[in-house]
Parts: C-alpha cells; sequence; structure tokens
C-alpha cells in the first residue's frame, strides 16, 4: 500500500505528513511518521497515549497522575502500550520496528497476566479454569467495585 | 465474539460522593456523544467496510470504546455510593433519583434517554469515518466541560485520559481515511461507493 508515510525529510515528531497535491473536497489528517517518540508503558498509561506527539492535554491539568501501582496497574501498564501499538499499526503496517515492539509487549504482558491471575483470581471467565472453584471468576469485587484499599 | 476482562483500562477510585457531578458525568455513558453511542457507531460502520484496516480501526476502536463505557459507568456508580437523605435531593440529581434511584440509566444530562438518533450509519466510507472523527471531537469537547465542571481530582485523572483517547482516536481515523482513499478512484473519490458498487470499486 503506497502512503506517504516516511517518503520525505522528517517533521517534528509532533507533526506528521501530508500530500503535496491532493484531491479536493476530502478531509486530511497528517499521518504519524514511522517510528514516532513513544513513552515508557508507565508514562503511557498516566498520558492516555504511548506516543508524545500525540499528547494535547486541556489547559485544566490536574496534578500529576500515577495510575500504575500494584500488579494490576503494572498489567494495565503492558496492555495500554499493546492496544496503542496495535491501534498505530492498523494504519502503519509497515512499521515493522513497531510490530517488533508489539511483539515484546506482547510476551511481558502475556508473562505478566499468568502471574496476575495465579495470585489474584482470574481476568477472563476461561482463566477461572486454573483456580480451585469457578467461584474464583464469580467473587467480589467486580471492577467498578472500588473500596479503599479494595484494589490488589 | 467479544471476550470480558474483570478489570478496568484504566483504574477509577473515587473516594467522595458527589451526585450533582454524577448527573452531568452520565452525559457521556448515554448522551448525544457519549461512549455508547461510539461503540454502536464504530462496531457499525464495520460492516460496509471493504478494506480491511478499515475494519481494524473500527473494531479495534469501537471495542476500546466498550471499556470506556465501563469507566463512565463506574465513575457515576461510584459518585453515587451511599448517599445521605440530604443528597438525594440535590438539584439536579433528584430527577434522575425518581426513576432510576442508584442505578446507571444511558441518558444525556438533560434525562433524554440514550438515542441512536445521536448517529447514522450510511454505507459510505466517507461519510462514515467523517462521522467518526467529528464523534472524537464532539466526545473531547464534552470532556473538556467536564473538567470545567469538576473539582474532583480523583475524577478529573480519569477524565483527562479519556479525553486523551479521543484524540488519539480522532488521528488514526484520519489516517483510515486516508488509506481509504488510496484505493479509491484517484481522480474522483466520489465516483462510485466502493462499499456498495462492489465492481466498479
Amino acid at each position: 500500500m503506497e502512503n506517504d508515510t516516511g517518503m520525505r525529510p522528517a517533521c517534528a515528531d509532533g507533526c506528521g505528513t501530508l500530500p503535496e497535491c491532493a484531491p479536493l473536497a476530502v478531509p486530511y489528517v497528517p499521518f504519524q511518521q514511522m517510528n514516532p517518540k513513544k513513552y515508557n508503558q508507565n508514562d503511557a498509561l498516566n498520558n492516555g497515549t504511548l506516543f508524545p506527539g500525540l499528547n494535547l492535554p486541556f489547559h485544566l491539568k490536574e496534578n500529576a497522575p500515577n495510575a500504575v501501582k500494584g500488579p494490576l496497574g503494572e498489567l494495565r501498564a503492558l496492555e495500554f502500550v499493546l492496544l496503542e501499538l496495535g491501534l498505530y499499526l492498523d494504519t502503519h503496517q509497515g512499521d515493522s520496528e513497531a510490530f517488533a515492539l508489539f511483539q515484546q509487549y506482547a510476551a511481558l504482558e502475556k508473562a505478566g497476566r499468568e502471574k496476575y491471575e495465579s495470585m489474584y483470581g482470574p481476568l477472563t471467565m476461561a482463566a477461572a479454569a486454573g483456580g480451585k472453584s469457578f467461584s474464583c471468576w464469580i467473587a467480589n469485587p467486580w471492577p467498578w467495585d472500588y473500596t479503599e484499599g479494595g484494589e490488589k | 465474539m467479544f471476550v470480558y476482562e474483570k478489570k478496568l483500562q484504566y483504574p477509577v477510585k473515587i473516594k467522595n460522593t458527589n451526585p450533582k457531578l454524577a448527573s452531568v458525568i452520565i452525559s457521556q455513558y448515554g448522551g448525544p456523544d457519549g461512549e455508547i453511542g461510539a461503540a454502536m457507531r464504530y462496531l457499525s460502520h464495520r460492516f460496509a467496510m471493504p478494506y480491511p484496516e478499515l475494519k481494524a480501526v473500527l473494531t479495534d476502536i469501537g471495542t476500546e470504546e466498550l471499556g470506556h463505557m465501563e469507566m463512565v459507568g463506574t465513575i457515576v456508580h461510584q459518585l453515587t455510593r451511599n448517599l445521605s437523605e440530604e443528597q438525594i435531593r440535590t438539584a439536579g440529581f433528584d430527577t434522575y433519583f425518581v426513576d432510576h434511584t442508584a442505578g446507571i440509566y444511558p441518558q444525556f444530562a438533560s434525562g433524554y434517554p440514550w438515542s441512536a438518533a445521536t448517529m447514522q450509519s450510511t454505507g459510505d466510507i466517507i461519510a462514515d469515518l467523517s462521522e467518526d472523527m467529528a464523534a472524537e471531537q464532539k466526545a473531547r469537547l464534552t470532556y473538556d466541560n467536564i473538567l470545567r465542571l469538576s473539582d474532583d481530582p480523583d475524577v478529573n485523572d480519569v477524565i483527562r485520559f479519556l479525553r486523551e483517547r479521543e484524540i488519539v482516536h480522532f488521528q488514526r481515523f484520519g489516517e483510515a481515511l486516508r488509506l481509504a482513499k488510496e484505493r479509491m478512484d484517484q481522480k474522483n473519490v466520489y465516483f462510485v461507493n466502493p462499499a456498495f458498487d462492489a465492481s466498479k470499486g
């Protein structure tokens, strides 16, 4: 598939590429360039994006978030990177470095998920098969049930 | 097929009850530009899309929106726990309470129930993706306005995250639209609708 990503001198990381001449009467969003800058997984989850170039906060910004707490937080951060890379790869199939990173994070996420589930219970119904009884799937807390100190 | 994950995408841990704030945030659950509408829109648009990248983007973003629906429902649930007699009389929340108690109902902040009339599914690539991009902008600005109305840092932390996701999704829909255009008639992308006029696409 032809697109103009990576075909010309790099723009700043927060900018993307546009065609030089393009048909009229259709919308254009600049393409994010190949191999964009990336946060580590904790900063990615805290900022709501893996990509500094796409991090465009509102002026009413609260104190620095710290979403990555405890084993579930660490797993969430890994899964968030996977999701962000996946959405990026949906429109950048040719970025082999991003796919290699996707594979690395997928391995980390798999290991992290197995460790988490062995200690705290299943995250999917199927994973309940690894518990002592099916009650481990049914048991509280469910994700909306936060009480002080309630989350692993 | 969808498989449920027993966790939120981003943690929601709200310490203080605030029914007034819940009564505006419910709009991002079932309001005109809320997460239910986003998920319904993208997951429905997939069926008419002829190109694989578009099916993938709409599936992956639509699925994430289901997770955001759960997060917004969680915010409203946690803001309305353990309500006092006085709190249920809070102006703006009392009208929700009378019908729904502390249940989660998909509605606009104004009380109007979630409606498929807030969205379209046209079966046209450019029209649908333009709507998807607009939907991300409308959700983004609703989160801006929630940040203006809320002074609870536990809530704002989550809203800020959800707002940033809208910006990333806008970018991906924009890129998806460009990928689609490259496959269409370069002299006139409106010459046919490749989602319908299959033999000419």
